[in-house]
């Protein structure tokens, strides 16, 4: 049988099957219709401008590693004028994370990107090995996935950056989708799809991998023999995303296209008006700065809870179901009732550590518009005042 | 005045004058099936006043079934050609199943994945019902669906790309395309309005906030006779790879074991899709399922999968003639059953199953296109366009 070829050149062999849309085709083509659906889902959703300063989440792993690469590449390619970062999370898992760390620094030197790197110890006092060790493997995801959001908008503001983006691909987004219908989770599932989320005041956060297979991606860095690391976090197993996983993967052997009908059923529906009303406004919390749908933020909340200790599963249940954003079956802390049952199985702390106080991003504060507010904001000693043109100089 | 209002008094009305029941039987798509028509009549005969429908899954692609309601006799013979991603239209095919359990088997049997043919089985299911009440002259249809159910078709409609009819799971005014004999009688200014209003069902499911387990146990004290339903089933492939609960692979399966360590999943489920809402406009209804189709679809495709090089000449430029595609008349879904391809080859329905590579459509499906202007893109040949322009030539160019 002779050897067939590619369906998109027509010239070369074909050495593979795309996993999107089972078309045969060659490596170059394979390359280009990669690297081209990406530019594709960045410039139909606008999603820079010239600029722009980019941390991308780098965790040393497959989806990251390509991501880096791919968006230094179109970068240059298509000059799209951005500063590109890497930006990574030491969650403190070992045997895990330290591994694949060691990659992301490697990637630094091979693309040749300022690197940062920031802990969960650093900045909660606490890694996942402390954490899991204290409240079991249950629940454990809702406590790294609420710290590490925060940390990425924490390393992002230390580095002055616009946006942040993640190496999160179709699968991701159509377990995501299921997950939050089989789990209730309304306010969830309205924005899962969306390709670039901002809230008033945090840093824009875009997927450009949002209609990449997760197959692909592998593919992709396979033949690009691009280096990076491969093992599923240890404390992942039991998650609840583990359900809708192995779901998703049973579908797709019957159905290729599930993980896109998925993400097309997400985007095809929304939260009804009624429920949008009854949802929580944004405020910042009282006592770290950063955004909030409560009171205190859910890392202020989960890690309130780690401090003072005696996290029994009863307990453990209670803090990661108000840190979930179920808005029926939620309970809020708030309550004097509640707090009354948390007061009761936990035993107080002196001296609780706190997360350090959130500085918004100096490109979404808004611009001080009198000589009054300028003044206020700067010791004395350290502004020289313009009397004609009422300008700080440094 | 007696105590419960007396013998005329409104709560002792029946809520429904006529009752209808309706029963499509499936066991000539599957082998060794057996037919459960006769069971399911003798129940019906058990209550009083209830009348009964047998309907058959092939009806869908019968004359017998469909001309009366159309109310005109079907002309056109269409296929569709699945080799086509585009799957395009023939007409008149040559090759025309003689019977309508080969029509069915051919169509069935041709889909690319078994996930396809079973969600087919359900479409043509809920079509041949809501048709059947628009015919008795019904204006609600009831179905059976439990909690348990209902999640998990709300759960197989996501999968499949249904969210933009998510609504229409839970709850459904259901108005049929207009038929040539009611595009007749609308044009007629001698019929009374009411006759050329639209008839709509609405259709409801009552058990749908009742788990599955709560509707058998209440069955079993209440000594109700139930027929059952067997699981479908391919020939000649492997039990823990071709059996389909119900048509959605293992989903209940999927469903059960969440619940075991996940209390309440499937009332979660429920209550969450009916917490949302379609996005943006429908563009027509499918031809298929008869379900709204939602803008945009093929522009949405078409952004984020690339399938040709853009340097590569399609070969339907240099095409006579192009069939026109189905593509724009169905639904992401549909569309997606049609084409999505699975690595593992497709059970066969049997050994009197037919694969094809143009497969009939069924009737409403057909009359819906037929009516259709489906427009034929023709490159015109010199000649062509030489005998358009030759009463104002004066002379001959060349």
């Amino acid at each position: 049988m002779p050897p067939r070829s590619c369906a998109l050149c027509n010239k070369a062999r074909a050495i593979l099957k795309r996993p999107k849309t089972g078309q045969q085709i060659c490596r170059e083509c394979f390359f280009w219709v990669f690297e081209t659906e990406v530019h594709n889902t960045i410039t139909e959703a606008a999603l820079f401008k010239p600029g722009d300063k980019v941390a991308i989440g780098a965790s040393g792993g497959k989806d990251s590693t390509v991501l880096a690469y791919v968006m230094k590449t179109l970068n240059d390619r298509y000059n799209y004028g951005l500063e590109l970062f890497l930006l990574s999370i030491d969650e403190g898992i070992t045997g895990y994370r330290d591994d694949s760390l060691e990659t992301v620094k490697r990637n630094q030197q091979q693309y040749d990107m300022p690197l940062k790197i920031l802990s969960y110890d650093e900045l909660y006092g606490w890694t996942m090995d402390a954490i899991v060790s204290q409240i079991g493997k249950k629940n454990n995801c809702t406590f790294c996935g609420v710290f590490r959001r925060q940390a990425l908008d924490r390393g992002a503001s230390a580095l002055h950056v616009d946006h942040i983006v993640t190496g999160h691909n179709a699968d991701d987004i159509a377990e995501t989708v299921l997950m939050n219908i089989m789990r209730g989770d309304i306010a969830r599932l309205g924005r899962c799809t969306l390709i670039c989320t901002q809230g008033e005041d945090t840093i824009k956060r875009s997927k450009p991998f949002k209609y990449a297979y997760e197959k692909e991606i592998v593919m992709y860095a396979y033949f690009k023999k691009l280096d990076y690391f491969s093992t599923e976090c240890i404390y992942s197993p039991d998650a609840y995303r583990g359900h809708a996983r192995a779901f998703l993967k049973d579908l797709e052997a019957a159905r290729p296209s599930a993980i896109i009908d998925i993400i097309h059923s997400g985007e095809a529906f929304e939260v009804t008006e009624v429920i949008k009303a009854t949802q929580k406004v944004q405020q910042t919390c009282k006592r770290c700065g950063y955004m909030s749908s409560n009171y205190l933020c859910k890392a202020c909340t989960l890690l309130e809870g780690l401090e003072r200790g005696g996290a029994s599963p009863s307990v453990v249940g209670l803090l990661v179901t108000t840190a979930s954003e179920l808005p029926f079956n939620g309970l809020s802390l708030q309550t004097n009732r509640m707090q009354g049952k948390l007061d009761a199985v936990l035993i107080s702390a002196d001296n609780m550590r706190t997360i350090p106080l959130f500085q918004t991003p100096s490109t979404l504060r808004p611009p001080m518009s009198t000589f009054k507010e300028q003044l206020s904001s700067s010791t004395q000693s350290q502004v020289i005042i313009d009397p004609i043109h009422l300008s700080t100089l440094a | 005045m007696p105590a419960d209002g007396g013998k005329n008094h409104p709560r002792h009305e029946r809520v429904w004058k006529k009752v209808t029941v309706c029963y499509v039987e499936v066991c000539d798509v599957f082998p060794e099936m057996r037919d459960h028509t006769k069971d399911v009549a003798r129940i019906v005969r058990s209550y009083d006043g209830f009348d009964f429908v047998p309907l058959r899954i092939q009806d869908a692609f019968s004359s017998d079934w469909w001309d009366p309601i159309a109310g005109a006799q079907s002309l056109e013979q269409l296929g569709v050609d699945l080799t086509d991603e585009e799957l395009r239209i023939t007409v008149n095919t040559p090759l025309r199943p003689a019977s309508s359990v080969e029509a069915l088997r051919t169509h069935l049997g041709s889909l690319p994945t078994t996930t396809a043919a079973a969600s087919s089985v359900q479409t043509f299911i809920r079509l041949l019902l809501l048709h059947t009440a628009v015919k008795t002259g019904s204006s609600h249809l009831v179905l059976g669906t439990s909690l348990t159910s209902l999640a998990v078709s709300l759960i197989s409609g996501v999968s499949q790309g249904r969210g933009f009819n998510i609504r229409e799971e839970t709850q459904e005014e259901w108005e049929p395309d207009q038929t040539p004999r009611e595009a007749r009688e609308s044009k007629d200014s001698t019929l009374p309005r009411s006759q050329k209003e639209k008839h709509s069902v609405r259709v409801v499911r009552p058990l749908r906030d009742i788990g599955m387990k709560e509707c058998a146990i209440w069955a079993w004290w209440m000594n109700i006779k139930v027929v059952g339903q067997e699981k479908w089933l391919w020939s000649g492939s492997k039990q823990d790879i071709g059996a389909l609960t119900r048509g959605e692979f293992n989903l209940h399966y999927f469903i059960f074991g969440l619940e075991k360590d996940y209390p309440s999943t499937v009332s979660t489920v429920v209550r969450t899709c009916t917490k949302v809402a379609p996005k943006g406009d429908a563009a027509g209804r499918c031809a298929l399922c008869a379900r709204p189709v939602q803008e945009g679809i093929q522009e949405w495709k078409s952004r984020i999968s690339i399938r040709t090089s853009s340097h590569l000449v399609s070969k339907d430029a240099h095409q006579l003639h192009t069939p026109p595609s189905l593509v724009p008349f169905l639904c992401y879904a549909c569309n997606a059953t049609m084409t999505s391809r699975s690595t593992r080859p497709m059970p066969t329905l049997g050994p009197s199953a037919v694969k094809a590579s143009i497969i009939p459509l069924p009737k409403w499906a057909e009359t819906r296109l037929s009516e259709q202007e489906i427009f034929r893109t023709e490159l015109m040949s010199e000649e062509q366009k030489k005998n358009s322009l030759e009463e104002f030539l004066l002379e001959d160019p060349e």
